[in-house]
């Protein structure tokens, strides 16, 4: 089966070096859709969605191969090696940020730069280590995802109904954005909460920008630092952005960062 | 002179039947009503200058920046989103909650606008919903595996049936055959009446077997199965009396057949009802007088009837006769498995026809009838 279909792979842009993003858990492709079409004159823009996610082909979806960051970073090579991708670009929210590190150990002629937004190598508190959640808390979060009461009943299905303020926003997208299927969200929550890739930092090559929100409660500033200093020769830029999602809350600012980067 | 009541806007806000919240730019809570505040239990000044995510659980808190906040980021809004929101006192209340952006001309963020409903029956019926799933997927694994159970448990009946008969039946050709041979060869007369009796044990043990295989196939997978041919009945019924006589021979048998035509049946499961008959009339029946076979096709109907004389079957007995494993007289010489009649009733039933029973101090008299198919010419 063609990855391309198996993670409704998506390209646009004029440019020849390709630009790949990566989504977080939460959300699909449409996560970029204010961040993408600004690189869309001096790259090749990849968008794609993780199997389980938005388009992607669901009957594809392994409980045993994304039962770790492994198996999404070795689709994230698939799709590389796919669209003959070599000495890219890989930007990458929340958990891809991470995906797109092992990816760019798997294969390191892949990505000569990664734009890590919101990177965390461990969402738990560990000794010597400040994640920013206890054990008890990520279980907690998983607990209430299992009991699926939270956010499941009408909340995974906004009100059909078209955006007039944003009329750039098809209803397509408006029914579809933020919904999963409730099983995969959970396993995606628990490969991703309970990951540790904190020994593979050093392992980076490629060029390396950590994109830091202010206020991440995902992604704490003290988790960024740490990715900072473990990545050989990476950088840190704070953003304004608060929250986790600046790709959305601050399209500008994120665009501008990966641009002075670049 | 006074109009209609003007509505108070300032009082419609604060004292709502519902929460409001709005936010800054920065996502800090700016302002909220008196409802709010006495659903939380938290003064409205404390709450200024929080974020909504402080007024959730830690898990709420990702779920809600991983999920909730794009959607608002993306759509301008969310509807119908579940929040547990965190009491003053710990307690959760839950609640749905609508999120609307307000942006200036210049498409700048002024204000995220909440209203916040409590929900907590509806929470509680989707905890139901949710629960009353599991417990029917789980009852429905388990029904499944009740089933392969049973499944199972039949197959190793059908096997065990298949053996039962093969087993039984192998030996009691060979001491049929072997008394057939001993026949054909000069015998004394004590010798003779010997092989007789051996005969009849051998007529009844095969037809026992035959009974029981019936009884555990019809439980067990819908019923008799039937090979319709046709056939003169006569002949039927008179190699079934042939083969009782030679076993009974010292009891006389009636036999008024009026069955010129051929009838389409299953002619060897109507041998095997009218044997069971006529054995019992035999068996149970007075010594002294004959058995009465009468046969007749009359009306579009076979109506076949075998009487014996001898004590009346008692009339709370009548009812139990064609149960299964029922024997009236269990001190009765002659034993059986209280199958035969039965299996009588299940050959007429699956004949689209019916056996009854009369008793009186005069006769016992079992009479088979059956409707007649469309009968060749």
């Amino acid at each position: 089966m063609s990855v391309i279909f198996r993670n409704h792979v998506v390209t646009a842009g004029a440019g020849v070096k390709p630009m790949l993003f990566g989504h977080g858990f939460g959300c699909d492709q449409n996560m970029w859709r204010l961040v993408a079409p600004a690189f869309e004159a001096d790259y090749l823009t990849v968008l794609f969605d993780h199997v389980g996610a938005g388009k992607s082909d669901l009957t594809a979806y392994d409980a045993g191969k994304y039962s770790s960051l492994e198996g999404y970073a070795d689709d994230l090579v698939e799709i590389g090696r796919a669209l003959g991708v070599s000495g890219g670009v890989f930007v990458g929210h929340s958990v891809s940020a991470m995906i797109g590190v092992l990816a760019s150990l798997k294969a390191p002629e892949m990505f000569e730069s990664l734009v890590l937004v919101g990177p965390s190598p461990r969402y738990v508190d560990a000794e010597g280590y400040h994640g920013g959640f206890t054990a008890a808390q990520i279980e907690e979060l998983l607990a209430s995802l299992a009991d699926n009461h939270m956010g499941w009943s009408a909340a995974m299905a906004p009100a059909i109904m078209g955006n007039a303020d944003r009329p750039e926003l098809g209803e397509e997208l408006t029914n579809s954005f933020c919904r999963t299927d409730p099983a995969i969200a959970r396993q995606f929550a628990r490969t991703t909460f309970t990951s540790d890739n904190r020994a593979d930092l050093a392992k980076v090559t490629a060029r390396t920008l950590i994109l830091q929100c202010s206020d991440d409660i995902i992604a704490p500033e003290a988790v960024g630092a740490y990715v900072r200093d473990s990545i050989p020769g990476s950088e840190m830029k704070i953003l304004e952005a608060t929250g986790h999602c600046p790709n959305l809350s601050a399209p500008a600012e994120v665009i501008a960062a990966i641009r002075d980067f670049l | 002179m006074t109009g209609p009541a003007v509505e108070d806007l300032q009082d419609l806000y604060e004292n709502a039947p519902c929460g409001y919240l709005s936010l800054g730019p920065d996502g800090r809570i700016v302002k909220s009503n008196r409802t709010l505040s006495s659903w939380l239990g938290i003064a409205p000044g404390d709450l200024i200058g929080k974020r909504l995510r402080d007024l959730l659980s830690i898990a709420g808190q990702i779920f809600y920046e991983t999920h909730f906040a794009p959607l608002l980021r993306m759509q301008g809004f969310f509807d119908e989103v579940a929040l547990d929101l965190v009491k003053a006192d710990g307690q959760p209340l839950h609640v749905l909650a609508n999120a609307a952006e307000r942006r200036d001309a210049e498409g700048g963020l002024m204000f995220t606008r909440v209203t916040v409903f409590r929900a907590t029956q509806r929470r509680r019926y989707e905890r139901e919903l949710v629960d009353a799933t599991e417990t029917a997927q789980a009852q429905s694994r388990l029904s499944q595996g009740q089933l392969l159970a049973e499944h199972e448990a039949a197959e190793l009946r059908e096997q065990f049936i298949a053996v039962l008969g093969h087993d039984l039946r192998n030996p009691l050709a060979a001491i049929d055959g072997g008394t057939n041979l001993l026949m054909r060869e000069p015998q004394s007369e004590k010798s003779q009446r010997v092989i007789g009796l051996i005969r009849g044990s051998v007529l009844r043990m095969s037809g026992l077997i035959d009974n029981v295989m019936d009884f555990a196939r019809g439980r067990l997978g819908g019923g008799l199965q039937l090979d319709r041919s046709s056939k003169l009945l006569a002949m039927t019924l008179e190699q079934v009396v042939g083969e009782l006589q030679t076993s009974y021979p010292e009891r006389q048998i009636e036999l008024n057949l009026d069955v010129a035509d051929e009838v389409v049946a299953d002619h060897a499961r109507l041998a095997q009802m009218f044997s069971n008959l006529l054995a019992n009339a035999i068996t149970h029946g007075a010594t002294d007088q004959p058995v009465e076979v009468d046969a007749l096709l009359d009306g579009g109907e076979l109506r076949l009837s075998v009487a014996n004389a001898g004590p009346p079957i008692p009339q709370e007995a009548m009812q139990q006769l064609f149960q299964p494993f029922y024997r009236f007289n269990p001190h009765s010489r002659v034993r059986g498995l209280g199958l035969g009649l039965y299996i009588a009733s299940q050959i007429a039933k699956a004949h689209g026809g019916r056996l009854d029973v009369a008793s009186d101090a005069t006769e016992t008299r079992f009479t088979f009838r059956m409707p007649l198919a469309e009968q060749p010419a």
